[in-house]
């Protein structure tokens, strides 16, 4: 059975670009969602098996939902998907307990990598 | 990866971003000192970044990225806005705009952003060093009670790959995994070091327990983009990476796609063509008086209908699409022109078809230029005639029955009715013993091509371009144009467009052997002429219908078509807003959906005809503009 993801951007231009490179690489991409809120309210509807989370989106940033949705489950597997020059951010994230990183622009290898890693 | 198949995406939500950008900034302007839109703003230009870093647009991505870096200092300095920032701000958005746009279609060698970015950085290096985002205090004392003296454990040193990008997040992951092995400390440098961008990605750390030196190793590996690690003085080469894609099962799913407008216009070019033969099959339904074949009928019918529907429903835009690029033009117009003009904008989710609201930018360019330039006084002039020094200008769109109506309306001087009466005795258009304009009037004199009253022609308009085409450009969309002006009060021009172009309900009317369609958008009523006493008015013949004086056109005259019309003949009221008309045809042959074909008029042709249709039997019929019967 193929890996489940929720993709959390803010952008539709990034997501449907990861929502992409995961479906090509076999993943069911089950949802989307465009604010951090989004995110939280997704992951417990979903319980998705992987969470692909922007850093810097509207209403509740990525780095509030991954408090949140770490706090209701602990084994979250959530990839932080961040720009250059927010390395102080991602240390934040993954001290908010996300699993990994990947830095745009995206190179399909690399997110693959970082996914695998993550749920590995 | 092919990235075209994402340009025409990325344009596209750069676009809105771009244009957030400008409300937002507008919106800054308008109020210094509160600093919630550049949170938006920050957000805007930093989601435009990395879209263009993904597409390799280095250009789009450099502009972005200093004026993010300048906004995030914004953001968090709490500094009110100056106007000298804001002007950069603009600047910056403007490259970026044009930055993005040529870009797309591989021209982005054209722009050179150099002077954008110097001007950026400036302002940047102004407000002070980046300051570190604050994050939760870190050090091993947070990480449970037991830490073991320092020098405990082994020593694990750690070199991150020079291409890595953050290598500080990195660092932190691998003393995650680490701390999933065994009790770590001794982090060298401290982890608050991590968040610095000067950190080199060369870190040690100590950690106790039994594992082993291979399982230690292969837990820091799996944190990715470790280039070397040691282990206890014990060097390990770099073993090959495990990042492996999983084999590719090519199975896309996807919910919502996007299509090229140019394939919804031909839909929309194909249902039309399935409405003619609709109205084919229907009559010979009618003439062959077989059950079977009316049940087939109607059902194409139903289903024809459904299928428009829904077309039509794609193809329908909110108008903010176009309106949301004018409150920055009008702010830079009032600017140039040392006005001050309060912007609003109303009704901005109401709907029209794709291929009008396309149309309508130009016009309503002109129009609010219009209103900048001479509707508008200057703050001191207004201040002699007793108003705010601040004029208004409202752009206003309203759903009205068929049609939706889209107003431009300025508290400025108003028109000079004397001067343009003048002008337009010269020029013979009205009787040169005229006393006064009617709106009407006043908006056929200045539809004129060239004409213009303002003494001083500015670069911004007032060489009488404008009026004429607007109104040229709305006669063509089926819609009408009016105008009311008061002197020292005021303008307002109002257009009124059917809400889609392509298929509309039309009255059928027989005039001589030929049949024409008028959209049912502005028919009112019919009523019998004949019936009716016809009295003069203003020198036309015109019927009076509940107190109301309505002109009448006779179709037939006006078409030149020879022999007289029947005695008794019906009468199309036309109404438009204010204006009402009745057009006497020969016979009424019913109601049908005519689907509107593009029709270039032949020079010398009466301004009375807005496109073409093809009739049920495949005979074309010319659908007549309510708009020119007026």
């Amino acid at each position: 059975m193929s890996h489940t993801v929720l993709v959390c951007d803010d952008a539709i231009f990034m997501r449907t670009m990861i929502s992409d490179i995961l479906a090509q690489a076999g993943f069911e991409v089950v949802g989307e969602a465009e604010t951090g809120s989004q995110a939280v309210e997704k992951y417990r509807q979903l319980k998705p098996d992987l969470v692909t989370m922007d850093i810097v989106m509207p209403d509740m940033g990525g780095i509030d939902a991954v408090r949140a949705i770490v706090k209701d489950d602990p084994d979250a597997k959530i990839l932080m998907c961040s720009a250059m020059g927010q390395q102080a951010l991602v240390v934040e994230a993954i001290q908010a307990g996300a699993k990994d990183f990947v830095v745009k622009p995206f190179q399909p290898s690399r997110v693959l990598e970082a996914v695998q890693r993550v749920l590995g | 990866m092919d990235l075209s198949q994402y340009a025409e995406l990325f344009l596209a939500e750069s676009r809105e971003h771009l244009s957030a950008c400008n409300q937002l900034l507008l919106e800054w302007e308008r109020s210094p000192a509160n600093l919630a839109p550049v949170g938006g703003l920050f957000r805007a230009v930093h989601t435009v970044k990395g879209m263009a870093a993904t597409m390799g647009y280095a250009r789009v991505t450099d502009v972005a990225h200093r004026a993010e870096n300048l906004l995030d200092l914004l953001r968090r300095g709490g500094r009110p806005a100056t106007d000298e920032l804001l002007q950069l701000l603009f600047r910056a958005r403007d490259a970026l705009e044009q930055a993005v746009e040529l870009s797309v279609v591989g021209r982005e060698d054209e722009i050179d952003v150099a002077e954008v970015v110097a001007d950026l950085d400036g302002a940047a290096a102004q407000l002070g060093p980046h300051p570190l985002a604050p994050s939760p205090p870190s050090g091993e004392g947070e990480r449970g009670g037991e830490v073991p003296p320092v020098g405990a454990g082994r020593l694990v040193q750690v070199t991150l790959r020079a291409e890595a990008p953050l290598k500080g997040g990195r660092a932190l992951l691998v003393i995650k995994k680490a701390q999933a092995i065994g009790p770590v400390h001794a982090v060298t440098p401290s982890e608050s070091a991590f968040e610095a961008d000067e950190f080199d990605g060369r870190f040690s750390f100590r950690i106790g327990g039994t594992a082993g030196t291979a399982e230690i190793e292969r837990g820091v590996r799996a944190a990715g983009d470790v280039e070397h690690v040691t282990v206890g003085g014990e060097e390990r080469r770099p073993g090959t990476g495990a990042g492996a894609a999983p084999s590719a099962a090519p199975e896309t799913k996807s919910r919502h796609i996007r299509v090229d407008l140019g394939r919804l216009d031909r839909l929309m070019d194909l249902i039309g063509e399935l409405v003619t033969v609709r109205g084919r099959l229907n009559e010979l339904a009618a003439s062959a008086r077989d059950p079977a074949i009316d049940d087939v009928a109607i059902q194409v019918s139903r289903l024809s209908r459904e299928l428009q529907d829904e077309i039509i429903q794609a193809r329908m835009t909110p108008v903010w699409q176009v309106f949301d690029r004018f409150p920055r033009l009008v702010r830079d117009l009032a600017r140039e022109l040392g006005k001050q003009v309060a912007f609003r904008v109303e009704g901005k989710e109401i709907e029209l078809d794709r291929a009008i609201l396309d149309e309508l930018g130009d016009p309503l360019l002109h129009l609010l230029r219009n209103a900048v330039d001479h509707g508008i006084e200057s703050p001191a002039e207004r201040r002699r005639r007793g108003k705010q020094p601040e004029g208004e200008i409202v752009l206003a769109a309203v759903r009205e029955r068929a049609s939706v109506a889209i107003s431009v309306r300025d508290d400025g001087r108003g028109i000079d009715r004397q001067k343009v009466l003048e002008r337009a005795r010269r020029d013979g258009v009205v009787d040169p013993h005229a006393e006064a304009l009617t709106d009407d009037q006043l908006l056929r004199v200045l539809a004129r091509p060239g004409f213009s009253t303002a003494e001083a022609v500015t670069s911004v308009s007032g060489r009488g371009v404008g009026i004429d085409v607007a109104v040229t450009r709305i006669r063509v969309l089926g819609g009408s144009i009016e105008i009311r002006s008061v002197e020292g009060k005021g303008t307002t021009f109002v257009m009124r467009l059917p809400v889609t172009l392509a298929i509309v309900r039309a009255l059928i009317a027989g005039v001589g052997a030929e049949r024409y369609a008028l959209p049912l958008t502005y028919v009112a009523e019919t009523v019998e002429f004949g019936v009716q006493a016809t009295t003069i008015v203003e020198g036309r013949e015109a019927i009076v219908l509940r107190d109301r004086v309505v002109p009448l056109v006779h179709l037939r005259r006006l078409l030149g078509v020879s022999g007289d019309a029947p005695t008794r003949c019906p009468i199309i009221v036309l109404e438009m807003g204010e204006r009402t008309s009745g057009v006497v045809v020969d016979g009424m042959l019913g109601q049908q959906e005519i689907v509107v074909k593009g029709f270039d008029a032949p020079q010398g042709t009466l301004p009375v005809f807005s496109g073409a249709t093809i009739m049920g039997d495949g005979v074309p019929a010319l659908i007549l503009d309510a708009g020119g019967l007026l």
